[in-house]
């Protein structure tokens, strides 16, 4: 057992930071991260960004080396997870194509599904949107209505997704559709984005921009090559797309990086040292990121070492939210000005993660998994 | 990185839990009690030279000690003669096992003390050692889950080996055993209670299969399951910094775990004739310990943020 950093991986983060530094535009701060990175300008950026990451041989780290990766182990694209977070994730939503879309076209796509999609994913400038939940199909995804009925070598699509972030500027969807009566009757389809019938509304929410879309699919035809697996695979190749994307999010890092500037605006105003209660709050909440931070590592570790998957993964979130609700709480105590214009970096930080326990499957079911897959504690 | 044990770690852990399960047994004259030490146990595990791991391996072998230890009905004395007395004086041969205090407590009663043979008093800056007299101690009632005793008068400091400069090194390796030890007694009673959820009916089900335990439960197992590995990483780092956030986080997570546990055990946790207590009444004991939270949280917030502050504008009165 040993928690260090290998020298190649220092190394590594060390040429993160760098591109980090010499690719953002010197406004980035000012201007892109208040607009948060499901906004249409940090994900139309993310383009001309992913394209000079996969340049210098930042992007896919942990990829195979024929499909443009670098065969490294998954800290590496850990670390760059944990940089590309904290910087306001430049990446846009290309972070999704690389922790689990990407992997899943090649476990599971067609040869020339993988010769389609994957030059454009390495490449860095493709974006896909997750066309899963419905109106009435979140939690309970398997309850799903948007229907793909097959007409020859085409199927056509109606129905409506909700909650896909980053719809607007899409050019794929990765989408789960009907195929059949039975709840399991699911299948994927990779929908170009610009198919005549789709359409996107968005509204607005107290997350930032860029999340909140509705598409609508009218009498969508899509190439029956264009479904990936068989008919009625979905769940298998779903469960296995999410075991990639349950620790995507290094909350722990973001978190002290929020914290740091929050401490850095109360010395600044000149609260932090004559308040203990402050100081000890944010111990504490030092201790919690770095509790969530140890989970999450512990599951790229057992990735590394490919072990099968376990419900660590689901538990690390557990413990990521309780530390993010937390700083949201001490945002609120000692810095609410952070809603109403003092710190757009803290802003975003905050509303970012209203709905952490919401987005890549609730809190709530995070916990059934683990209590009942994991502690092997009886269903109801 | 590697969160896995090391083939030798994990014989070191298996041949503890071995001697541990061969010794599970409280005797029957025991089963009624708040707290069970068994010196024979106690010095089977040091002839064995699973207290000696920390200069005979490292620190993050006695560490291991101190966790799997700390999972037994027994109340074993590991994290001091273990952990923190040979990674703070580690030219220093101690008679264990020894009680730890800080020096303003000193007359109130000490964790230990009836078994030990040796205390170390935390004295701010330095440490001091004194030899512990039996003859010199009352034991004292309690229903914590370790034997505490009173000293009958204050020793003199000026009587023991004071070792210059080494204060804060001792709350360093206290604060990594604090951690360990309440992973480890934590776990044991997590997985006991899991097994009572499991088999005890309610309602023509098993209390276990509420989701309103089980939700509760996978809080507490994530909360230790992660102070586990912040313990073995301030053991493996040697961090100051490291040190201060496994206690902080284990003795943060005390009041949900032990009120969670003790309800879902219903009316047999309150007993004595059940084990909940050998565990929670254990943790329940550390939970002031080596600063308590308030002191470990402002030290962790000391470290990261160091710097005075400079304040952006000077403030003119009014
Ligand atoms: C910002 C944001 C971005 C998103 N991005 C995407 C995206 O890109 N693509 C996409 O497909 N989806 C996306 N989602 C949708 C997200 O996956 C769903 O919101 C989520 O799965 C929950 O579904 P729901 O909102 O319908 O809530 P519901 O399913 O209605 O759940 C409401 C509450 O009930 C609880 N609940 C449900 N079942 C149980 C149970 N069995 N036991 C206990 N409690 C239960 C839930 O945990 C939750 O707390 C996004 C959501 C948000 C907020």
């Amino acid at each position: 057992m040993e928690f260090g950093w290998t020298d190649d991986q220092i190394e590594y983060r060390r040429k993160v930071k760098q591109a980090l530094d010499e690719l953002l535009p010197p406004d980035w701060d000012e201007r892109y991260v208040p607009e948060s990175y499901a906004s249409d300008l940090q994900v139309e950026y993310s383009r001309e960004f992913c394209a000079a990451l996969a340049e210098r041989g930042l992007l896919l780290p942990h990829w195979p080396a024929r499909f443009g990766g670098s065969d490294c182990p998954d800290w590496y694209h850990f670390i760059l997870g944990e940089e590309m977070k904290a910087a306001g994730e430049p990446r846009g939503s290309q972070y999704m194509n690389v922790n689990w879309i990407g992997p899943t076209l090649l476990k599971y796509g067609t040869s020339e599904q993988q010769a389609r999609h994957v030059g454009g994913i390495s490449a860095g400038n493709v974006i896909w949107c997750q066309g899963f939940s419905e109106p009435n199909a979140g939690t309970d995804l398997a309850a799903l209505r948007t229907r793909a009925e097959l007409a020859g070598d085409h199927y056509v699509v109606n129905g409506s997704k909700i909650w896909t972030s980053y719809a607007r500027k899409a050019d794929w969807c990765f989408l789960l559709v009907r195929t059949g009566p039975a709840r399991k009757d699911v299948s994927i389809l990779l929908v170009p984005m610009d198919s005549p019938g789709i359409s996107v509304t968005s509204f607005p929410g107290l997350i930032k921009d860029g999340h909140l879309n509705e598409v609508f699919f009218t009498d969508v035809r899509v190439p029956v090559a264009n479904r990936l697996g068989e008919e009625g695979q979905a769940w298998s190749i779903v469960t296995h797309a999410l075991a990639y994307e349950r620790v995507g999010v290094p909350r722990y890092h973001t978190g002290l990086d929020a914290l740091d500037l929050a401490v850095e605006r109360l010395k600044a105003d000149g609260r932090w040292e004559a308040d203990p209660i402050m100081r000890y709050r944010a111990g504490l909440l030092v201790a919690k990121f770095e509790a969530a931070r140890m989970m999450t590592y512990l599951v790229v570790d057992q990735r590394v070492k490919r072990e099968p998957p376990s419900t660590d993964a689901n538990l690390s979130r557990v413990v990521s939210l309780e530390a993010v609700t937390e700083m949201s709480n001490f945002l609120a105590d000692y810095l609410p000005d952070c809603l109403t214009g003092g710190d757009a970096l803290l802003e975003d930080y905050y509303r970012i993660n209203i709905p952490a326990g919401i987005t890549g499957g609730t809190n709530e079911i995070q916990m059934d998994l683990v209590a009942q897959r994991g502690l092997g504690l009886p269903k109801a | 990185m590697d969160f896995q044990l090391t083939d030798d770690q994990q014989a070191l852990v298996d041949a503890v839990q071995a001697i541990l399960a061969d010794n599970a047994d409280l005797p029957q004259s025991e089963r009624l009690t708040y707290c069970c030490h068994d010196p024979a146990l106690q010095a089977l595990l040091e002839d064995n030279g699973f207290l000696g791991a920390a200069r005979s391996i490292g620190p993050i072998e006695a560490a291991l000690v101190v966790h799997e230890t700390a999972k037994s009905l027994f109340s074993i004395e590991a994290m001091v003669c273990g952990l923190v007395a040979p990674m703070t004086l580690p030219d220093v041969e101690l008679a264990g096992p020894v009680a730890l205090v800080t020096e303003r407590d000193l007359s109130k009663a000490i964790r230990n003390l009836t078994v030990a043979r040796t205390l170390l008093v935390d004295c701010g800056d330095d440490v001091v050692m004194l030899p512990v007299d039996q003859a010199e101690v009352v034991s004292v009632p309690t229903i914590y889950g370790y034997p505490f005793g009173r000293l009958i008068a204050l020793p003199d400091l000026a009587g023991g080996q004071r070792f210059v400069g080494k204060g804060a090194a001792l709350r360093q390796w206290w604060r990594v055993g604090i951690a360990a030890e309440i992973a480890g007694a934590a776990r044991a009673a997590i997985d006991f209670t899991i097994d009572y959820v499991k088999q005890r009916q309610v309602f023509g089900r098993p209390v276990g299969s509420f989701q309103s335990v089980q939700h509760r439960l996978v809080q507490r197992h994530g909360t230790v399951r992660a102070g586990y590995y912040l313990a073995m990483r301030a053991a493996w780092s040697g961090s100051v910094l490291d040190a201060d956030i496994a206690g902080a986080h284990a003795v943060q997570g005390i009041q949900a775990l032990l009120f969670d546990l003790h309800q879902f055990n219903g009316g047999m946790g309150v007993t004595l004739e059940y084990s909940l207590h050998f565990w929670t009444y254990r943790i329940r004991a550390l939970q002031a310990e080596a600063g308590g939270i308030t002191g470990m949280a402002l030290d962790i917030a000391d470290k990261r943020w160091p710097e005075p502050s400079v304040p952006a504008l000077a403030s003119e009165g009014c």
